[in-house]
């Protein structure tokens, strides 16, 4: 989406922030690199000194880490759990995000308690939370996985500010012509806000298809282990010997970025028409 | 007056049914969570025996006999400490890429890449990339005659906390990017004209328009910078182990360690508490420190 | 309004599925197994279950297995909510922790009972897990800590034997060391550094556990020795730094001239060294015959709901069919008496050096160090090797190190 550069005559040369970004992009692109490539060399990876590229590539690191371990279903049970939150995520989250558009009485109340929320740590709250799920009965199953994840604070702002930002005309409008509230948000809101929704899909994708220490502790047998815990565990099997842990990690992080790279069109999308909205 | 008050309990309901199924989240996993830990933390209990009350005694053991207590403070401030200088980073480039530069989305999309990465798979990477062996920075730093032999990074009580903070950094840059790139997005660009026609220098207009406006985003920043030090709990898992000896231990390493590597749920408790009240300092100050009222969030 | 119907029926549901469904491990005839990083033996284990299950009709194993530092955290959680697994296979001093906290069934009545089973076990294995009198684990596989030397190194260095003495060890130490090569590694967690201070008559404290008394000026000799071997490079740093991975893979290169780790390293090194052979090779004892052993046990979580089930598994995990098999497949001493006879006959056959390797294991098992039987180990633990570990790599002299170790100890027995 490449456009020509349209700069005002007299305003400073573009070279310079290409090359800035030229330097920035290959150092935050090299870390992935190396992996890649050790993920490919069929020498000893511990040999001094490292080569830049791989030497002798293979891709037999990969067919390896497939026939290793349930690679197939571990990526199920991340895809399901993921799917699970982003999709409950939404519904909550904007209803709540909506709500707050609202002025009610102890508004003020709410928001305060939703941003101290913010502040509580997952890692404290592992044994209550532990021992509610399983009082729910969900232990170790997908739903349990993904429940503490189906709401989040920062979203449901994110959502609020997205709605406030509707013009109040609109809506008025729509509560004149007789339409319910939720219909109000979904037939008018929802569609104004598709940065909003992609914030929050890219968000809560994220920090579900990453969790690591509440699957850990809510998923007993092996069968429901999620990606994650499948890397995890494949440090223990092959601590350290080849170039198939690298490998694990490249194909453990593909999904994710696949899904992520096609999600960010819009997010993008998003933000640049906000900049033409001046 | 009926039809006022009839619309009104509507409203009120409404809010409630849509706020619902949120505050329920919010209360199973969090408040309720933090509750036990209030109360946990005044008693001495093990899963096997019963609570037994006892005041403040972990917090004064905490204060007054805790050496790793102090450490882990100690690195988490650091830790915390170092966000401003990513935000600053962050800042630039996203000024950098906020223009009519052919390929913005591109830098914009490889910045961003690190940041929907599984934070195990981060350590990984980064454990690799400062291997002596077979590392990249080792290699660069060799090949180039800088050092004559391989440093061990991750196991250097000097070295390890700033290369952790390191590895986290390049992960959440691409974060910070994108929330200050929605606020620049969101200055009105009549502002700019404005001051140019008036002749206003460029770091003028920056520090001018510019900062002021993105209160409400570096506020944003900074508060995730603060809770950055939570989610980094896995990177710390996988590269360290808050080792070596208590270096690149930090609060929530040290509750976890605390509640399942010593047994003691108690006084993980009381140390999750005083981090709870901690956060909630800092959080206060940079809200003072951005200008008060948390920008957009209140209004 | 339907949001409300949608949160009814919901509550509705929860109720449902508490009283409906039936928590984990609490059905009838079924018995959790949770073992330490086993998973490498996913398809025996899985086939001794089915063994077990097929003479009693109606029974269930569920099987578990957790890598080390997952295992407490697990554990805990399971233990909080009341629904602990029935056998565990838990490593030496973190089974005297859970027995310290109650969490584990005293075995001495049964053990009493059948003293035919109590008679299987090797007892100075057996007695690793005696926590103020009572029994509370019995040995599933164990191991304890040799001194692996390189007899190239030695050779190349003039001497002929291994060391008999502590400045024996440093004195071939350094003179092994060279421009790539190290003199003496050592493996540090678990306490497995004990024997050099034990060798020198240093002791972690008293007999009764509740005084420490290793800040004596012998004491600070010994560290002092340690920490300029260390510079100087007569002792590999890695000692101090690396855990399992990184020293045994520097001593299979070949460029260490002794290495002090227990039996399973020689497996472990012997796939990573095609250097090793009977020739170039030694396994002897450390100077004194000190040793620190690192073994599994098994237990019974005192929240077993089916204990006697539980005990019968232990039995028939550790008879002697079922372990001669496990000592087969994982290359392991059990901890059984006529299992690991059988184990040995058959290294002595087949692989000389290893058989070498594995009759250390059960000699001078009176000479067992490093194993406190302390309730709170991991936290003693805490309190000395980071100050240890900072006066082997120069951080701190050896005087101040000692210090706060006995500061930091003390502060633990006290609130133990």
């Amino acid at each position: 989406m490449a456009r020509p550069s349209r700069r005002p005559p007299g305003s400073p040369p573009h070279w310079p922030r290409h090359a800035i970004m030229i330097v920035v992009s290959f150092l935050m692109l090299i870390p992935f690199y190396w992996v890649v490539k050790t993920s490919l060399t069929g020498e000893n990876i511990y040999a001094y000194p490292p080569r830049i590229v791989p030497v002798d590539p293979h891709l037999f690191n990969y067919v390896d880490v497939w026939y290793m371990i349930p690679f197939a279903r571990y990526l199920l049970n991340s895809v399901i759990v993921t799917a699970m939150a982003i999709a409950g995520s939404l519904l909550f989250n904007v209803a709540a995000g909506y709500a707050l558009t609202k002025h009610f009485p102890g508004r003020r109340w709410v928001v305060m308690l939703l941003l101290s929320c913010m502040l509580i740590p997952f890692q404290a709250t592992i044994i209550p939370a532990y021992l509610i799920t399983s009082w729910l009965g969900v232990l170790d199953t997908w739903l349990g996985v993904a429940l503490p994840l189906l709401s989040t604070i920062i979203c449901i702002f994110v959502f609020k500010a997205s709605f406030e930002a509707v013009p109040r005309s609109l809506i008025d409008a729509a509560r004149v012509d007789g339409l319910s509230e939720w219909r109000i948000v979904t037939r008018i809101l929802l569609p104004l806000s598709k940065s909003a929704i992609a914030t929050n899909v890219i968000l809560t994708f994220i920090w579900s298809w990453n969790a690591f220490l509440w699957p850990l502790i809510a998923i007993r047998t092996p069968e429901m282990q999620t990606l994650p815990l499948g890397l995890a565990r494949f440090l223990s099997v092959m601590e350290d010997t080849t170039g198939a842990l690298y490998a694990f990690v490249v194909l453990v992080l593909i999904p994710g970025l696949a899904i992520f790279l096609m999600a960010q069109k819009e997010f993008i999308r998003g933000l640049t028409s906000g900049a033409t909205k001046g | 007056m009926t039809w006022f008050r009839r619309k009104r309990t509507r409203e009120a309901a409404l809010v409630v049914c849509f706020l619902l199924p949120s505050l329920a989240i919010f209360f199973l996993y969090r408040i309720l969570p933090l509750g036990w830990n209030a109360w946990l933390s005044v008693h001495a209990w093990s899963p096997l025996k019963a609570a037994q009350f006892i005041g403040l005694e972990h917090y004064e053991e905490m204060l007054l006999d805790d050496d790793v207590f102090w450490q882990a403070l100690a690195n988490t401030l650091i830790f915390i400490a170092c966000s401003p200088i990513a935000i600053a980073a962050a800042l630039g480039i996203a000024l950098l890429v906020n223009s009519d530069l052919r390929g913005a989305a591109v830098y914009r999309t490889i910045v961003f890449l690190s940041y929907p990465l599984m934070t195990v798979a981060v350590g990984i990477i980064w454990r690799w990339l400062y291997d002596e062996r077979g590392g990249f920075i080792n290699y660069v730093l060799r090949s180039s005659g800088l050092i004559d032999q391989p440093v061990k990074f991750l196991q250097s009580f000097d070295w390890a906390l700033p290369c952790v903070i390191l590895a986290d950094f390049w992960q959440v840059l691409g974060f910070y990017m994108i929330i200050l790139l929605t606020g620049l997005q969101s200055i009105p660009q009549h502002l700019y004209e404005a001051a140019r026609v008036d002749g206003v220098p460029a770091t003028a207009r920056f520090l001018r328009i510019t900062l002021p406006l993105l209160r409400p985003s570096i506020f944003l920043c900074i508060v995730v910078g603060i809770l950055n030090s939570f989610t980094s709990f896995d990177l710390i898992y996988v590269m360290t182990n808050g080792g070596p000896g208590h270096a690149t231990e930090l609060l929530i390493t040290y509750i976890y360690k605390a509640g399942f590597g010593q047994t003691r749920f108690d006084y993980a408790a009381a140390l999750t508490v005083v981090q709870f009240l901690l956060l909630v300092v800092l959080t206060v100050i940079a809200n003072r420190l951005s200008g008060g009222n948390a920008g957009s969030l209140e209004r | 309004m339907q949001r409300r119907q949608l949160l009814k029926s919901t509550a509705a549901f929860s109720a449902a599925s508490v009283l409906g469904a039936p928590a984990i491990a609490q059905a009838p005839k079924k018995i959790t197994f949770l073992t330490w990083n086993l998973v490498h033996l996913e398809a025996p284990l899985k086939g001794w279950i089915a063994g077990f299950i097929k003479s009693r009709p109606g029974v269930e194993v569920e099987w578990v297995d957790k890598k080390g530092p997952e295992l407490p955290a697990y554990y805990q959680t399971q233990l909080a909510a009341s629904t602990p697994p029935d056998v565990i296979d838990i490593q030496g001093a973190l089974g005297l922790e859970y027995a310290a906290q109650g969490a584990l069934l005293d075995l001495t009545p049964r053990l009493g009972a059948e003293a035919a089973v109590k008679a299987r076990y090797e007892p100075a294995y057996l007695s690793n897990w005696v926590f103020e009198d009572k029994n509370y684990m019995v040995p599933y596989y164990v191991s304890k800590t040799l001194l692996f030397w390189n007899k190239t190194r030695f050779k190349e260095a003039g001497i002929a034997q291994p060391p008999a003495s502590f400045d024996d060890i440093l004195a071939a130490a350094d003179k092994i060391k060279g421009a790539e090569k190290t003199g003496f590694l050592t493996l540090n967690f678990d306490w497995l550094y004990w024997p050099l201070m034990q060798m020198n008559g240093v002791d972690l404290l008293t007999p009764d556990l509740k005084k420490a008394t290793f800040n004596t000026p012998k004491a600070a000799e010994v560290i002092t020795k340690l920490a300029e071997a260390t510079k100087s490079g007569a002792i590999n740093p890695i000692s101090w730094t690396g855990r399992w991975v990184e020293p045994n893979d520097a001593f299979a290169t070949g460029n260490v001239g002794m290495l002090h780790a227990h039996a399973p390293a020689f497996f472990w090194i012997k796939g990573k060294g095609p250097w090793i052979n009977g020739d170039t090779l030694g396994a002897a004892q450390m100077p004194g015959n000190w040793a620190t052993p690192n073994s599994h046990g098994l237990g019974i979580s005192k929240g077993s709901k089916n204990p006697d089930l539980a005990w019968d598994f232990v039995k028939y995990l550790t008879d002697v069919e079922v372990a001669t098999a496990f000592a087969k497949i994982a290359s392991v001493l059990t901890g059984s008496k006529e299992v690991d006879k059988a184990q040995l006959a058959r290294f002595q056959k087949d692989d000389p050096l290893a058989f070498q390797v594995l009759s250390t294991q059960l000699e001078h098992t009176d000479k067992m160090c490093g194993n406190w039987r302390l309730g709170n180990d991991s936290r003693v633990k805490d309190g000395f090797w980071p100050e240890f570990q900072s006066a082997m790599l120069g951080r701190k002299d050896a005087k101040t190190a000692l210090g706060d170790a006995e500061r930091r100890v003390s502060r633990e027995l006290r609130r133990a």
